[in-house]
């Protein structure tokens, strides 16, 4: 039962990582965090939110025991998903500079 | 990744258990028969709980629903195919077009994928039905009677006109008087309590009813399929439910929660629908390709290429696809970094859709294709999906979808995906479990003639459109301008409309006469190794005369058949004369306890009935009388509980020789309480879309600042705290024991829920802005939460009462614990919105 929840936990990060730069780039849109908007404050933040949450995804590979078996590929597979998607779905906090 | 057997593998853990001696087959079937049986003649009907009744019954009612939205296709490519179409008129046309989209979404595909899990499940993993046969038939009459809502509005004129996705302010009471929207809200949010009960129950049958020793990592892929649909229903549906529950409410109550003069936002309607409508299309599209990678690999005389990198795929479609909503939303002026979050994970979640589509192409190239009818439709949906997706990335970029938006393009699009990734892989399925189903084998040559003419008339309507889109013509209109580009375009589209009519009706035509005119079926025709063949044909109720053990699972279908037949897997016959299932645990398939199901009833009719008199009441204005109408309702689900009482034989039951397991009434974590940790889920939920809006209207909505909070700061602060407090108090009565302890439970969760109404009575007018409306429902659903917990403490106490709880049957004490743990939770986090709302914290 482990394995299922350890193959969950890379798509979970990737959720999570999701919501929490998805709502830093509201707040900072809506003004919550400061008047400049999207100014460079807000953008470091979720720079910085991106780069540790690739960090995570990172240590959990590193942490994931390698091996046969599905019960031990799924797990690594869920963390190289959650990897990818992170990367690829919040680059854009790198390039984009207005609301 | 190495090719896995497409059945399951001996389990170290099962693998010891001895085979029974073998029993005389016709014995056990004349028994097992007698018990699994439905009741005759219409009272059977009425009462019947097989997944093998209820699973056909959901799928041959969605086909009827199926053929009633065709049909209005045909009406809508009638009036389009000429440029100033009088064949229907404006009103008459949306409200045909908008309940095309609503059957074909929430009464056809939905229905017809949770009949195929629900027939096909039980048999496929080794068991004799679902974990809970009464919700199996709850779903399918609410499934049924809110579809006949929905048909009646149709023909009474006052169908929904709004579009399958119900837009605000379209569809708020301003634009759209009367009780048309009314209709869709109510109707589909009846027909989605079908959707959570097939969750909950494919959910629980997957992860507790596997045959001894079939691991999770071993099970067949269709299993691993339906477990990600499942998963993503409890967690896809809440918010469409969430949003039609708050429409509804505006459009009764006036409660503001999208109107912008007042603090509320249309957006948040989009939001909350495409939560749940991009979730959607995965929910539709996963059950296909699952029953795709168990037929491909039969068909091709071969293993399937890549069971863990489909699974890692399955896993990774699951979580993307709730992270694509907002690109339904590109044009509604969302912030930039949005578009390119979104536009980024469309594009991304190609991938594992196209690890799956090269692990078929893979298993394919590797075997030995047979060109029987369902490779025919296989084939199909390889051509069609695949053409979909293709589009469906162009549509990912943001730049096109602008100029793309809103044109028949994405019609064409979505019917490329749809047709291609559910209709073509369903009919592949139906071909080839037809014997199964019937016990009859087909008849030559309508089922392929069909098949062509499906895939020209297909082809010829919607491959057209994309060029119609391209040259500007906008979706959901009735009438058009003289554009010679256009005309011939939408001419075309409508001829091959009618084709591809005549292509579905001949498909149903040969599965008549499969059913009628066919010959007797040979047992596994396929010479499949899965264990949905393990069987006679047709099917009987009971599926097994014993449940499989590891190495008869893995010697084909036909061998397990005969040995199953005799007696020699687990837990043979009905020797006690009762309907019962393995339970086992969730990775390795251990066995467990036996759990006793519940035999034919009319009780899920009665409450689907009582449910329907709410929702009727609803519809007619007669509020005060649909509250009423819920007394009924919460007496059946009493009625309900008290069936579930521990009663009967408590012995222990001999599975196998040395196998000795315990009922369920005296087992530890039960069927029922995984089912209600499922429930949870989707409560939780719908509990996250209130807050998502509370935050959306805080953060986003640029509309009137919330006025000032009336209340008086310290005494709401002292209300919440109360509130919290006696629902933590619940939460310590139901972990403990007793009478005391449970009548203390039902005291404080009245107390709380007293506490709920003062707080209620002491905020602003829920109609004065969004925000106080959405606040007021927050308040509103805790507040049902400990009613209910005071329910469950009141049974607790009955039981006691009766003597069914003692040391060794828990009876309901354990969901009590469940439901107050997750009620005080919902509270506390409640608590503290409404205080930092209000500015006390």
């Amino acid at each position: 039962m482990r394995w299922l929840g350890l193959s969950l936990l890379g798509p979970l990060l990737w959720a999570l990582l999701f919501v929490a730069v998805y709502g830093a780039h509201g707040m900072a849109c809506a003004g919550v965090t400061g008047p400049e908007g999207l100014g460079t404050g807000a953008r470091l933040t979720m720079v910085g939110l991106w780069l540790a949450g690739l960090l995570a995804h990172g240590a959990l590979l590193l942490a994931l025991p390698h091996g046969a078996g599905l019960q031990r590929f799924l797990p690594r597979a869920g963390a190289w998903i959650g990897l990818g998607a992170s990367a690829v779905t919040l680059f854009p906090v790198v390039l984009v500079t207005s609301c | 990744m190495t090719d896995a057997p497409v059945t399951s593998a001996p389990a170290d853990a099962a693998s010891d258990i001895p085979r029974n001696p073998p029993q005389r087959s016709l014995t056990l079937h004349r028994a097992l028969a007698r018990v699994w049986a439905n009741d005759r003649g219409l009272w059977g009907q009425i009462t019947a709980v097989s997944h093998t009744t209820l699973g056909l019954r959901f799928m041959a009612t969605a086909l009827v629903f199926f053929a009633i939205g065709g049909i209005l296709s045909m009406l809508i490519r009638a009036q389009l195919a000429t440029p100033q179409g009088a064949f229907l008129d404006t009103e008459l046309y949306n409200q045909i077009f908008t309940m095309h989209g609503s059957i074909m979404m929430f009464l056809f595909a939905i229905p017809m994928l949770e009949g195929l899990g629900i027939w096909l499940l039980p048999k496929m993993l080794g068991t004799r039905d679902m974990a809970f046969p009464r919700l199996t038939a709850l779903g399918y009459w609410c499934y049924l009677f809110g579809g006949l809502i929905m048909l009646s509005a149709l023909l009474f004129g006052v169908a929904p006109r709004d579009g399958w996705f119900m837009y605000t302010p379209l569809s708020d009471a301003t634009h759209s008087p009367g009780i048309n929207a009314d209709v869709w809200l109510l109707g589909v949010t009846f027909v989605e309590i079908s959707a959570i009960a097939a969750a909950v129950e494919i959910t629980v049958t997957i992860l507790r009813q596997r045959a001894p020793g079939m691991k999770l990592t071993a099970m067949p892929l269709f299993g691993w399929y339906m477990l990600g649909t499942s998963v993503m229903m409890l967690v896809g549906f809440p918010p469409l439910i969430a949003g039609s529950v708050l429409l509804e409410i505006e459009r009764a109550f006036d409660w503001p929660f999208f109107d912008p003069a007042r603090g509320g936002d249309p957006l948040l309607w989009q939001h909350l629908f495409w939560l749940f409508g991009h979730p959607e299309v995965y929910i539709i599209f996963l059950p296909a390709a699952g029953v795709m990678s168990m037929m491909i690999p039969i068909l091709s005389r071969t293993t399937i290429l890549g069971y863990g990198a489909i699974v890692a795929a399955v896993l990774g479609l699951v979580f993307l696809s709730f992270g694509l909503w907002v690109h339904h939303m590109f044009t509604v002026g969302i912030p930039h970094m949005a578009l390119a979050f979104f536009s980024a994970a469309s594009v991304l979640v190609a991938v594992p859709t196209a690890v799956q589509v090269f692990a078929w192409i893979g298993t394919m190239w590797k075997g030995r294709p047979q060109l029987v009818l369902p490779m025919y439709h296989i084939l199909g949906f390889f051509l069609t999906f695949v053409m979909g997706g293709l589009t469906g990335v162009m549509l990912a970029i943001v730049p096109f979808n602008w100029q793309a938006h809103d044109t028949a393009f994405v019609t064409a699009h979505l019917h490329y995906v749809l047709i291609g990734g559910f209709v073509f892989p369903m009919m592949a399925a139906a071909t080839y479990w037809m014997p199964l189903i019937t016990g009859k084998r087909r008849i030559d040559g309508l089922g392929e003639a069909a098949f062509w003419v499906i895939l020209i008339g297909f082809h010829g309507t919607f491959f057209i459109m994309h060029l119609t889109g391209l040259l500007g013509m906008p979706r959901r209109i009735d009438v058009y301008p003289d554009n010679p580009e256009w005309i011939w375009l939408n001419l075309t589209s409508s001829i091959f409309g009618f084709v591809l009519t005549i292509g579905f009706a001949m498909f149903a035509l040969d599965l008549i006469l499969q059913a009628t005119l066919g010959k007797r079926a040979a047992r596994d025709p396929w010479e499949a190794p899965t264990l949905d063949w393990a069987m006679p044909v047709p099917a009987p109720n009971y599926n097994f005369a014993s449940l499989p053990l590891p190495e008869q699972a893995a010697c084909g279908a036909a061998q397990a058949a005969l040995t199953l037949a005799r007696g020699e897997g687990v837990l043979p016959g009905a020797p006690r004369g009762r309907r019962e299932v393995l339970v086992s645990t969730v990775s390795g398939a251990r066995p467990l306890h036996v759990a006793v199901l519940p035999g034919n009833t009319a009780l899920p009719l009665a409450l689907s009935a009582s449910i329907g008199g709410f929702v009727l009441l609803m519809l007619a204005g007669l509020y005060a009388l649909a509250g009423a109408a819920l007394v009924p309702v919460a007496v059946l689900i009493w009625v309900w509980a008290r069936g579930m009482a521990p009663s009967g034989d408590m012995a222990q039951v001999q599975a196998a020789p040395g196998l000795r397991l315990p009922v369920h009434f005296r087992a530890g974590v039960t069927l029922g309480q995984s089912g209600l940790v499922a429930f949870l889920v989707a409560n939780g939920t719908l509990f996250a879309s209130l807050l998502f809006g509370l935050a959306f209207l805080e953060v986003v909505t640029p509309g009137p600042a919330a006025p000032s909070a009336s209340v008086e700061h310290l005494t709401m602060g002292w209300a919440m705290g109360f509130v919290v407090a006696t629902a933590g108090l619940g939460v310590l009565a139901a972990r403990a024991s007793g009478s005391g302890a449970a009548l203390a439970g039902l005291l404080v969760n009245l107390l709380a829920l007293a506490g709920v109404l003062w707080i209620g009575a002491q905020l602003d007018d829920p109609t004065r802005h969004a925000r106080d409306a959405l606040r007021a429902v927050v308040a509103g659903y805790v507040g049902l939460h400990l009613l209910v917990a005071a329910g469950m403490a009141g049974f607790v106490l009955d039981q006691l009462r009766r003597g069914e709880i003692t040391p060794d049957t828990p009876g309901a004490a354990p969901a009590w614990r469940l439901w107050q743990e997750f009620t005080a939770v919902t509270t506390l986090i409640t608590a503290l919105v409404i205080l930092v709302q209000a500015g006390v914290v």
